[in-house]
């Protein structure tokens, strides 16, 4: 499943081949398929594995943060954040890949999404009076600027974008400007 | 797309020619919404436009060529639309909350159009996500030419143009994906507030959605 994860970052998932795949991990053809009925298989499982990762991480640093809401979500988006830069080609799967490979992988996306909605859902203050969909757009949004920065080879400065997507994410609550006091 | 009629009609072959291709990408666009993406197959498309196999291949290469063809025009359908509800206004605010209408109102009504357009069309391949891509990054410029520089006087971060429209888009999606296309437009005021409010602060926001 790293193999494919690699691959996909290198060549994108239509371009890989289950050849490319036995040979990337060093493993027999038969040994991928006593575990998987194809290349759709091994793309879902990696994804699979690598968001339980990625959630993982997030709810993890969610909970970590003492404090306030805010330093949850802060502490959450800076482990995401964290893991774009560290793993880039499993944060490409993910982030680009998943979403055009197979009709699959697009509906595992949206659930992926549905769960860091749901942990911006759990934190964020519920008398906001803001739309229903608000968290939806915003882990969206984010998603979205991780997909657009990892497409461009940028993944390692993942950072560098904290300030501006902390902000993006928490000035409908607070009102713009606010969450740098 | 009605066919045309059969045997002599004096219409110039270009015409047919051109009947013919859009009736195939409105085919193709007709069968994506029903059946998605693996199960539309050049047969099918052909079915739905009324012409034959033969025919597709003297307009498209292959299911892809014709799938990048529909794309292209579906984005600049929708494109179109927005640039026509945009061009009304000089002012910023209503320019947005107008171009974010006539999207929403487009897409609900034209349900295959949203499907091709923000979900199924990405089954295609590279091609026509490379196509999404610059579609979304496309919709940035028009919500920051003319941006006020955010309530509290600051300009607003370079990124949230771009998280706003992929937002937008995503949210889209993911109503497309499960199936409410057609209520897309029910999305309208909060759309519009998330759009906004970054801009004009939530009070003002709400102002210009209530005045619309």
């Amino acid at each position: 499943m790293d193999a494919m994860a690699e691959l996909t970052a290198e060549q994108g998932y239509e371009a890989t081949k289950i050849a490319d795949i036995v040979r990337r991990a060093g493993v027999a053809r038969k040994t991928l398929y006593d575990n998987f009925d194809g290349k759709e298989e091994v793309f879902l499982g990696a994804f699979d594995s690598a968001v339980d990762e990625i959630a993982g991480q997030i709810e993890e640093a969610c909970k970590a943060a003492a404090g306030e809401w805010v330093d949850g979500v802060t502490a959450g988006l800076r482990a995401f954040l964290d893991y774009v830069a560290e793993k880039p080609a499993i944060a490409r799967m993910c982030l680009v890949e998943a979403m055009s490979a197979t009709p699959a992988s697009a509906t595992r996306y949206d659930a992926a999404l549905e769960r860091l909605i749901g942990l911006m859902r759990e934190r964020a203050p519920a008398d906001s009076g803001l739309p229903e969909t608000t968290e939806e757009t915003l882990v969206g949004g984010v998603a979205w600027i991780l997909h657009q920065r990892i497409r461009r080879g940028e993944s390692e400065q993942a950072l560098d974008l904290m300030p501006e997507l902390l902000d993006f994410l928490l000035s409908p609550y607070l009102g713009v400007g606010k969450q740098k006091l | 797309m009605e066919r045309l009629p059969r045997g002599r009609h004096g219409l110039s072959p270009e015409f047919v020619a051109q009947n013919q291709r859009q009736r195939l990408i409105a085919g193709l666009t007709e069968a994506l919404y029903q059946v998605g993406y693996q199960k539309t197959t050049v047969s099918l498309i052909g079915e739905r436009a009324s012409v034959s196999k033969s025919d597709f291949y003297k307009h498209f290469e292959s299911k892809d060529d014709c799938f990048f063809a529909a794309y292209e025009e579906a984005v600049e359908r929708i494109r179109t639309e927005i640039v026509a509800a945009c061009s009304k206004h000089d002012e910023w605010s209503p320019r947005v909350r107008d171009g974010i209408v006539a999207a929403l109102t487009l897409l609900a009504c034209d349900p295959a159009l949203a499907s091709l357009s923000l979900v199924e069309g990405l089954r295609a391949g590279r091609g026509v996500y490379d196509r999404y891509q610059a579609a979304v990054e496309s919709f940035v410029p028009y919500l920051r030419r003319g941006a006020p520089a955010g309530p509290d006087g600051e300009p607003v971060p370079v990124a949230t143009d771009e998280a706003v429209v992929g937002g937008i888009a995503s949210l889209l999606g993911r109503r497309v994906l499960a199936g409410e296309a057609e209520q897309i437009d029910q999305l309208l005021p909060d759309v519009l507030e998330f759009a906004l409010t970054p801009y004009l602060g939530a009070a003002e926001a709400r102002r210009i959605i209530s005045a619309g």
